[in-house]
């Protein structure tokens, strides 16, 4: 179960660090997300069983992803249209591409050699087989946050942070704010079309639905991750997320766990998240007290 | 502050420890059901009625960990990846429960017993020549096309075009849609499919699609089945009848149905589930089954509506479930 959590929850870590970006750091509400995820995902599939090498199809879900990301931002920035209604649009329109790529709404992969399941993996002695998934994400997860952390150091990744917090030093500098917005959307549906793509390949089928409620987990994640550390100011914003990420999936896991009515489900996690929430709030006013 | 923290992450971890302490003796059947709905409510419930005429009684020897996904795709992943581990055997209720458990119990030889997955073949949970990819193994709910196709034309001798409607993103309608779109003509019939992509389109679709047909037949399609009451009342306005694909539409108000029977469905499954608890054969060596013999339900009521007469030679095996 432990093992499930932290799988799910380092998948949906890349995610957190895509909504990250948008959320935290450029403050755009994106709703591209809940089909930019399943888009990540789609092209994997049917890549897949194309004979790709399933590595590779990560590696075209994230172009695919940022794709969408550059027509979100193409719609904002030079379409002028609000940037919830121009997430709302590509999201609109990429389920019907998503529905094409894919071919049909389920695609499952479980007959072929997939990135968890192929037979490297197949060789490995036991005891490391059961943890070979786990490495394989963690490992993703790790170089995407790493890269992500680089890029935030660069010049480019500064004027990305500016755009957020104030858009006018990225003027000032005499760069075009716009284009910095259209940049950031793309990394940011690059990394959510990356974590469904990874998670096409760990659950071995696409579905047209896996992508509802992504927004909403991620965003979760990320606020999570970002209250309960909140003074913990040696830590890395990405790995708040990627922890925030793991702990709503623990909440999710145990709610599970509990036995109870499976309707009871959703109002169990609420708590929990609540719980967690209170629980970076008390540490504040602790904080506040001794200042 | 930290501490508070390190109490709240710690009583998780023991909560998720403690929940699974249950008796040795008892077989875990860890039962994940993607939607909450009447036809999935009677698969679980006659499931667990097949066992209990096998003698695996709930409470006795067999305890159920019952779960349900509430269509979201992402929990009937972590379901799945809690139960499996802990359960004697999976039963999965539709066809993403079914893949999401095949995935998490093929490494750890978890047998899974799925029920109400129209396509198993195209769902990659059995091979093409009806074998299985694993120690998986269930039951399909194919939709008896042709028996209602037969139907239809028995009660509208006059009808030639026949209005389907459907949800782009529900798999399980791709098969029955090609069914009904090959048999058809063999029936004088010609097919009018319109695919939507959420509930909220179906006013906009039937305004098209009404004019076209001479009536609507409906697939087990989970959306329309939910906005049914709504198909129903603009199908009435323009005249043109509903045929259903199980009794419950039926029971709402579609005119007649050749449906299967979920409860049954449910115990045929359960009845598989026992031989493989029993040990008498290996999920993986036991062929996938489909129900074949499909019941035709009628409502009167409805029936009147469209001045439908049932012919004398149907009359005897329909089952009038008109609500009194």
């Amino acid at each position: 179960m432990i093992l499930g959590i932290l799988e799910q929850g380092l998948i949906y870590g890349i995610l957190a660090l895509g909504l990250l970006i948008t959320y935290r750091i450029l403050d755009f509400p994106d709703l591209t997300v809940d089909s930019s995820f399943p888009l990540g995902a789609a092209v994997s599939a049917v890549l897949t069983l194309k004979g790709m090498p399933p590595a590779l199809t990560l590696f075209c879900g994230m172009v695919a992803g940022a794709l969408a990301g550059l027509v979100t931002g193409f719609i904002h920035v030079k379409c002028k249209v609000r940037d919830l209604l121009s997430g709302i649009i590509t999201m609109t329109a990429l389920y019907s591409v998503n529905l094409r790529i894919a071919g049909k709404a389920n695609v499952p992969i479980f007959g072929t050699e997939t990135l968890f399941r192929n037979s490297f993996t197949k060789a490995l002695p036991d005891w490391i087989a059961d943890y070979s998934t786990l490495i394989l994400i963690l490992l993703i997860t790790l170089i995407a946050k790493l890269l992500l952390d680089l890029f935030l150091k660069t010049k480019a990744g500064y004027l990305l942070r500016a755009a957020g917090d104030n858009a006018s030093v990225v003027t000032t500098l005499a760069k075009d704010q716009g284009s910095v917005k259209i940049i950031g959307l793309m990394i940011a549906n690059a990394l959510v079309a990356l974590a469904g793509a990874v998670m096409c390949q760990q659950q071995r089928f696409f579905d047209i639905s896996m992508g509802t409620g992504t927004m909403v987990i991620g965003l979760a994640s990320v606020i999570i991750g970002t209250n309960l550390f909140k003074n913990m100011t040696f830590m890395k914003s990405t790995t708040m997320a990627l922890i925030g990420s793991i702990l709503y999936k623990a909440c999710v896991s145990l709610a599970i766990s509990m036995g109870l009515e499976a309707t009871d489900m959703k109002l169990i996690t609420a708590v929990l998240f609540l719980l967690i929430l209170v629980a970076g709030q008390a540490k504040r006013k602790k904080v506040r007290i001794h200042a | 502050m930290k501490k508070l923290t390190a109490m709240i992450l710690s009583l998780m971890m023991l909560l998720a420890l403690a929940s699974p302490a249950l008796a040795d003796d008892m077989i875990n059947i860890g039962i994940i059901q993607f939607a909450e709905h009447g036809s999935l409510d009677n698969c679980r419930e006659g499931f667990i009625e097949g066992l209990a005429e096998e003698g695996f009684i709930e409470g006795q020897n067999v305890t159920f960990n019952l779960q349900n996904a509430q269509t979201d795709m992402a929990i009937a992943s972590q379901i799945a990846s809690v139960l499996v581990p802990k359960s004697d055997m999976i039963c999965a209720i539709a066809t993403p429960a079914a893949q999401a458990a095949f995935n998490y119990a093929q490494d750890e030889e978890v047998p899974v017993i799925y029920t109400a997955i129209t396509d198993p073949v195209g769902a990659a949970l059995a091979n093409a020549d009806g074998t299985n990819p694993g120690q998986i193994t269930g039951t399909s709910d194919l939709l008896a096309v042709e028996a209602q196709l037969k139907m239809i034309r028995a009660l509208m001798p006059d009808a030639k075009k026949i209005g389907i409607l459907y949800v782009t993103s529900e798999t399980n309608n791709t098969l029955p849609l090609n069914m009904y779109n090959e048999l058809a003509p063999v029936y004088g019939f010609e097919i009018v499919a319109k695919g939507i992509s959420a509930g909220a389109d179906i006013p906009l679709a039937l305004d098209s699609l009404l004019p076209q047909v001479d009536c609507l037949s409906n697939l087990t399609d989970n959306t329309v089945v939910s906005y049914l009451a709504m198909v129903l009342e603009m199908a009435g306005e323009a005249g043109k009848p509903v045929f259903g694909s199980e009794i419950e539409q039926v029971k709402l108000g579609c005119v007649a149905a050749e449906g299967l029977e979920y409860l049954e469905l449910g115990r045929q499954t359960g009845r598989m589930a026992a031989k493989v608890l029993k040990g008498e054969a290996k999920a993986s060596e036991i062929p996938f089954e489909l129900i074949t013999n499909s019941y035709l339900y009628v409502n009167k009521t409805a029936m009147a509506q469209f001045g439908i007469e049932l012919p004398a030679d149907l009359a005897d095996r329909a089952n009038d479930v008109t609500p009194q």
